[in-house]
């Protein structure tokens, strides 16, 4: 029903202004043409009766029986001359009636014992002085009649009478109802011609809106190259000019937008490929250089003294360290491209990819006497998440934890599934009591390059980059991280991770995930996870 | 004893492969450019081919499907080396063909140990 609404308005109130013009017109024409119907009528009844009266008088010479015939024809002659004449009578000066001719017959009263007499006042008293007048007046059978007094005054004086002529309206007002009638008609007829004009007229309007919507349509459903053309010579005109100019903008921006994009698009690429090759160019002289100082060092080229065994080793430390930085920095590369999870997704079992860690870090923690404990809930969900770069966050944040525990310290891993913001996830959190996070660096630490201590970077290497790429990692799959620390006693860092789209647990069947408060407080109340 | 051809257009690279197999008893051969190396694998198959990835002219990718288009290597061995440590990387070798997967850089003990685990596998079968 959207459609044609503003046709049907527009329509609607030229159809009224017509129809409303169009009655009020045939009203005053009809009264006014009424009015002077009536005016005419009674003017041509007062010239008829002032013209009548003499030869009518003068036919009282006819009264006796044997001038009847003549009377009658004469009369009904005289009659002839006024279509609307209803009744003529001659009255003498008091009031009598002398002749009266009605419905076609002719009475005549003479010597009469009681001849009927005018009655009405007014019409009396012009009789009586001889004057002319002429009122409307109401008959008692409710029919209005005009009634006209004309005097009859002979030179000779003698007889005096007046002529008193009662005229009909009802030719007056059957022309009346008829004029009535074909103003109605005209009307009907006029309100059909109305309603066709104005549904034409609104449809003339309507065609520019039309092409107008059609074309907005079209724009909004991405042909970019419509435009409208309307020549009204109106606001719709207008309307229609700068819908193309708003449409020519949108298509520039548009074209100008993907320009940017495949731009962008090359250079991403570009920037990828160069990641590629630097990488390969630093990693290929490092892998030649660990794999030689690893033979040396086993003895597979050959016995070396002890000096200089102890150069060999310090050396593979810093190959091995220098492997680390290169490989944090091309990940920390691909990193900044995702803004989104775009990278391949996978489906994760947390399960083994934490036992798959603390197991790569066994040697390293059993050499320090670190206590390394893993705590896995039997109802871990499966993650759906980039395995290589969800790996990458644990590793990082163990090596830090290693990093950071003095010997004979622990390490407690507790993973369980966990409802965070109204989302179903994972939490995973790492303690360990090294020398812990002073309470205002635990939200910097995870800035890029961001070390507590300067000093600690030649203390326990690293660039401050593997928190940041945690961080990174993490965001990019719509988890959070944070660490919660007690300077001196040591550090929990948390990292909540979401489910992605199904939501499915480990073939072990599950407990209920263990709800807690966002703070972690009470860690104490997972042990038995 | 088994014959490991390594291809590798680094010479160091070449170098140090081939003496971390020799150490560990292998017989070795080796090329640093892909044409000439992919003739001398399709004349005379090796047991297993320890292939770079990133080299001039014929790449490694490129090499790989070559060779698994011979019907004379379409059985051997691949193990790729590389810099790359990319999933997609990983797997688009594996799809190509590959048997197995190293990346730069790389300790010689792993590096023996894959090469064994690719060696005691049936022919043709896709090693982890």
């Amino acid at each position: 029903m959207k459609r044609g609404r503003l046709q049907t308005r527009i329509a609607r109130h030229i159809a009224f202004a017509v129809v409303v013009s169009l009655v009020l017109s045939a009203l005053v024409l009809v009264v006014f043409r009424h009015r002077s119907v009536q005016r005419n009528m009674e003017q041509s009844a007062r010239t008829y009766a002032s013209l009548v009266s003499k030869p009518l008088a003068g036919l009282t010479g006819y009264l006796g029986s044997s001038g009847r015939g003549i009377l009658d024809q004469q009369v009904a002659a005289l009659r002839e001359l006024n279509q609307d004449v209803t009744r003529l009578e001659i009255v003498d000066v008091r009031g009598d009636i002398v002749l009266r001719s009605e419905s076609g017959t002719v009475n005549v009263y003479g010597n009469g014992v009681d001849p009927p007499t005018i009655t009405d006042g007014k019409i009396l008293r012009a009789i009586t002085r001889l004057d002319s007048t002429a009122v409307r007046v109401t008959e008692p059978d409710g029919t209005h009649v005009y009634r006209v007094v004309a005097p009859v005054v002979q030179q000779w004086g003698g007889h005096m009478y007046s002529l008193v002529g009662t005229f009909s309206y009802e030719r007056v007002d059957r022309q009346f109802r008829s004029s009535l009638w074909l103003s109605a008609l005209i009307i009907v007829v006029g309100l059909g011609l109305t309603h066709w004009v104005s549904v034409t007229l609104a449809g003339g309007i309507m065609q520019g809106v039309e092409r107008l919507r059609k074309g907005a349509q079209r724009l909004s459903e991405g042909k970019l190259d419509e435009r409208v053309f309307v020549s009204s010579r109106d606001e719709i005109e207008e309307l229609a000019e700068v819908f193309n100019a708003m449409a020519d903008e949108l298509q520039n921006t548009i074209r100008r937008l993907r320009e940017a994009n495949r731009e962008l698009e090359t250079l991403d690429q570009t920037k990828a490929d160069m990641v590629a090759n630097v990488s390969h160019e630093l990693k290929t002289p490092l892998t030649a250089l660990r794999g030689y100082l690893e033979l040396m060092s086993d003895g597979g080229l050959g016995t070396i003294p002890g000096e200089a065994q102890r150069a060999v080793m310090v050396c593979r430390k810093n190959v091995q360290r220098l492997s680390l930085r290169v490989e944090e920095l091309v990940q920390l590369s691909h990193l900044e491209r995702f803004t989104s999870l775009d990278a391949a997704r996978e489906e994760i079992a947390l399960r083994s990819l934490l036992e798959g860690i603390v197991e790569t870090f066994r040697p390293r923690v059993e050499a320090r006497g670190i206590d390394l404990t893993l705590r896995l809930n039997q109802a871990l969900p499966l993650l759906e998440s980039n395995g290589e770069q969800i790996e990458r966050v644990f590793l990082n944040i163990l090596d830090n934890a290693v990093k950071f525990t003095p010997a004979g310290g622990t390490i407690l891993i507790i993973a369980e599934p966990y409802e965070h913001e109204g989302r179903d996830g994972v939490l995973v959190r790492v303690r360990d009591s090294g020398v812990g996070i002073p309470r205002e660096a635990l939200v910097r630490i995870f800035d890029r390059f961001h070390q507590v201590d300067p000093s600690s970077r030649r203390r326990y290497g690293g660039m401050g980059l593997g928190l940041s790429l945690v961080r990174n990692i993490v965001e990019a799959h719509r988890g959070a991280v944070w660490a919660e620390s007690e300077e001196g006693v040591g550090a929990t860092f948390v990292v909540w991770l979401p489910i992605i789209e199904k939501t499915r647990r480990e073939p072990i069947a599950g407990q209920p995930s263990v709800r807690l408060d966002s703070d972690g407080a009470d860690r104490h109340g997972v042990e038995e996870a | 004893m088994a014959r490991v051809f390594v291809v590798d257009d680094e010479p160091d690279m070449v170098d140090l492969l081939a003496t971390i197999l020799k150490a560990d008893g292998f017989e070795v051969d080796t090329d640093t450019d892909g044409r000439s190396a992919l003739a001398r694998l399709l004349a005379e198959p090796p047991d297993l081919v320890l292939l770079d990835l990133m080299m001039p002219d014929l790449d490694g990718m490129e090499l790989l499907k070559l060779l698994r288009l011979d019907p004379k290597g379409s059985l051997v061995p691949v193990l790729v080396v590389s810099a790359r440590t990319g999933h997609q990387d990983q797997l688009g070798t594996l799809q190509l063909g590959a048997n197995a997967y190293i990346c730069k850089p790389f300790s010689p003990r792993e590096l023996v140990r894959q090469v064994r685990q690719l060696l005691a596998a049936p022919q043709g079968e896709t090693s982890e």
